[in-house]
């Protein structure tokens, strides 16, 4: 892997994170306040992440193996926050009743 | 307040100081970068960085062993059994620590035999104490198992956070075992090597944790106990899915077979998914118990560790631990940035919240709040980032004219080190290391001082009424 | 998950055993080692060569392991991996040691520098008074070898240049190949 390849693929996969943990975050701040602006900025996080997903598997020097990989956490990295709510939610509904 | 709890008390006290004997060994070892000729031949790098890690566990490992005697009793409603020779050891622990302490600092190493290993310098990162004092430690920590198994014992209760910690303890005590061995060939040395600082790290410690957490929770926000147990059960299965072969991407390169890029690879990969879980659940925490918790910088403290543990060990990780990356970045102040925020995250700000928590209950001040707080919290976490800022800086240096261009030569490495970004990226680090000790000084002046005032003023003005 | 990790622990160990797939016997330090890009594998791997007598002697198997045992005992001792890496593994003040026997710098500097004929002899000379052939700022400190013990660390290091690293550090071979 030249130096320049080595820099970009490292600094996308950091930044891939990043914005799986701002979509976390956004999204949750927009579900507890009810606001859809809010959510609407995680997905919008979440779309960027998916981008660099994509730049990744086209752009980088990584194996195959690891660009599946990418491939398929982005698409996990999508559902964890809506399901760890959901079953935050339904535990704390549970106990309230 | 049980004995218990107040042996809990004199190890918080032991952990802050060695946190501050840690954050001096850290700025003098951050000072040799700047200036290499400091106290050479006289008191060289490699002592202040041994004094800097192994004080760096024993603080942590402390702050648990204290956080567990506090959490206890009052699980269990009763004194914790044996008491006395948990009180005896205290003492002797901290008398070892010191002892190896001062030894570190003037004898510093010996010669090549067995006395040097039982008693000088064992020379292996994170178990450099001799072998005499990892006896000790392991004698500390089962007589700490005996006192939590014997005190659910006897109280005839054990509740789901009481269990996993009870099946955590015994590889905790098991795995340190390998602090004693002396293994010729490296490949296997590491390799041993790895299963204590791995395992202790992002498995024992990982599951300690989160005990500690539960309990925590449970206090600060008054969350169900139903509620805490089920994330804790979440997270031991996490740990036991993705951890254990998580050990694997430190097989990369120690002479251990080719597959281990893949398994290390894919499970040290998948680590960032449950960091995301627990981000989510700290906002929902967040949002639905901000204001109802009382204990603001023990609250603080916690969305700190969730926030350090995703972006430490999370996106740091993640950007350094597949192979073809790795190959670079590895052994490099890459991975120095990346631990300083991992175990920042992870560990060192949910023993901070922990303090937090216990004071407001010895302190049993109804306003429990400060400025000082504001100021630990904010030139701690500042101080921090800004370290593994510049870490992360001199780390990118060394892997781009180091290692990819350079090919790891000791002239490769003399001129990454040379290089502009290194050096400033080293200032940097320093400069930093200096605001992160201005803010120990006000969390410690505001341990202890938080919460006196308010218990003070609090019968003066109940008077007239 | 355990139980997998038991079943790579087997085969893991015994592929880096001395004398293991990854691993050559203490003995390969009677030989000539080399390190080169392979094709088939795609990373570096060292080449074990023709015989290469060390400090001018050829070592029994029995020998060399009992003189690897002192070796790392001079090592741990010293706390070596409190200032280097090997495998990358330990601090980053000192460089890596993993391929240090093959470095041109001995060669290159230290070999003139101490007026040594031979790398090993320039080794020891260098392990024993490191702070009397001072090349960098950051100089290593005197901890006191005896020649014995510079020796046995030298031979440690010939061996450990040896161990299939799965191509780590990168590129250290086409930079000895450019001198």
């Amino acid at each position: 892997m030249t130096s320049a390849a080595l820099f970009a693929t490292s600094a996308a996969l950091g930044l891939l994170v990043l914005l799986g943990g701002a979509y976390g975050v956004l999204y949750a701040l927009g579900a507890a306040r009810s606001s859809p602006s809010l959510t609407g900025a995680g997905y919008a996080c979440y779309a960027g992440q998916l981008l660099l997903v994509l730049v990744v598997c086209l752009g980088s020097p990584l194996a195959s193996l690891w660009k599946l990989f990418m491939a398929v956490s982005g698409v996990v990295y999508g559902f964890i926050p809506p399901a760890t709510w959901r079953l935050l939610d339904s535990i704390h509904h549970n106990q309230l009743q | 307040m049980y004995r218990s709890q107040k042996l809990a008390l004199r190890y918080f006290i032991a952990a802050i100081t060695l946190f501050g004997v840690m954050i001096a060994a850290g700025l003098l070892s951050a000072l040799y970068y700047i200036d290499p000729a400091l106290l050479y031949n006289v008191f060289d790098f490699q002592m202040a960085k041994i004094l800097h890690i192994d004080t760096l566990i024993i603080w942590l490992l402390m702050g648990f062993i204290g956080a567990v005697y506090w959490f206890l009793p009052k699980e269990l409603g009763r004194e914790v059994v044996g008491i006395w020779v948990a009180e005896l050891l205290f003492y002797v622990f901290c008398s070892a620590v010191a002892v190896v302490a001062v030894v570190f600092v003037v004898v510093q190493y010996g010669g090549s035999n067995e006395f040097s290993m039982w008693f000088i310098n064992q020379g292996r990162k994170y178990v450099e104490a001799p072998r005499w004092a990892a006896v000790g430690v392991v004698a500390v920590v089962l007589t700490f198992v005996f006192n939590v198994t014997a005190t659910a014992w006897q109280a005839r209760r054990i509740t789901g956070v009481l269990g996993v910690l009870i099946l955590d303890l015994v590889p905790l005590a098991v795995l340190y075992l390998d602090a004693f061995p002396k293994i010729t060939n490296m490949s296997h040395d590491l390799y041993w090597w790895w299963w204590l600082v791995h395992m202790w790290v992002e498995a024992t410690w990982e599951v300690l944790i989160g005990c500690l957490m539960a309990w925590s929770l449970m206090e600060l926000m008054g969350t169900s106990r139903r509620i805490v147990e089920t994330w804790l059960y979440i997270e031991v299965m996490l740990v036991l899915g993705t951890g254990i072969l998580g050990l694997g991407h430190h097989y990369f390169w120690i002479g251990t077979p080719q597959y281990w890029l893949s398994i290390g690879g894919f499970f040290s990969a998948l680590e960032p998914l449950p960091l995301l879980g627990m981000v989510v659940h700290a906002v929902y925490d967040a949002g639905t118990h901000h204001m109802k918790t009382t204990n603001r910088p023990a609250f603080y403290w916690v969305l700190a560790e969730a926030f350090g543990n995703f972006i430490g060990a999370g996106v740091f990780g993640f950007m350094m631990t597949l192979p073809q990356i790795n190959l670079y970045s590895h052994g490099t102040q890459w991975t120095v940035s990346h631990g300083h925020f991992a175990f920042w995250g992870a560990y060192a700000c949910g023993v901070i919240a922990i303090m937090y928590l216990v004071l407001q209950r010895t302190r049993s001040a109804e306003h429990f709040d400060s400025r000082a707080w504001k100021w630990g919290f904010g030139l701690l976490n500042l101080g921090l980032v800004g370290m593994v800022g510049g870490l992360l800086i001199a780390g990118i240096t060394q892997a781009i004219y180091e290692r990819a261009e350079g090919g790891s030569t000791l002239q490769a490495f003399v001129a990454a080190s040379e290089h502009p970004w290194f050096r400033s990226a080293m200032y940097a680090r320093f400069i930093f290391g200096i605001v992160f000790a201005l803010g120990y000084f006000a969390l410690v002046y505001d341990l202890l001082a938080i919460g006196r005032r308010a218990a003070v003023a609090a019968p003066t003005q109940a008077a007239p009424a | 998950m355990l139980v997998v990790l038991a079943f790579l622990t087997i085969d893991s160990l015994d592929a880096s055993r001395a004398g293991g797939r990854q691993v050559p016997d203490y003995d390969v330090i009677n030989q000539h080692i080399g390190y080169t890009y392979d094709w088939s594998r795609r990373l570096e791997v060292p080449v074990i060569g023709p015989a290469e007598p060390l400090f001018g002697r050829t070592y029994s198997l029995q020998e060399a392991s009992g003189l690897m045992s002192f070796g790392k005992l001079v090592i741990q001792s010293r706390a070596c991996m409190d200032c280097h890496t090997f495998f990358g593994n330990g601090a980053y003040y000192g460089p890596d040691l993993t391929k240090a026997w093959l470095d041109p710098a001995w060669s290159q500097i230290w070999m003139p520098m101490t007026g040594s004929s031979t790398r090993e002899a320039a080794m020891v000379a260098f392990l024993m008074h490191p702070d009397q052939y001072p090349t960098w700022t950051r100089r290593m400190p005197n901890l006191h070898l005896t020649r014995a013990e510079a020796q046995a660390v030298v031979a440690y290091l010939k061996w450990m240049s040896a161990i299939d690293t799965n191509g780590f550090p990168a590129h250290f071979g086409r930079i000895q190949a450019q001198n």
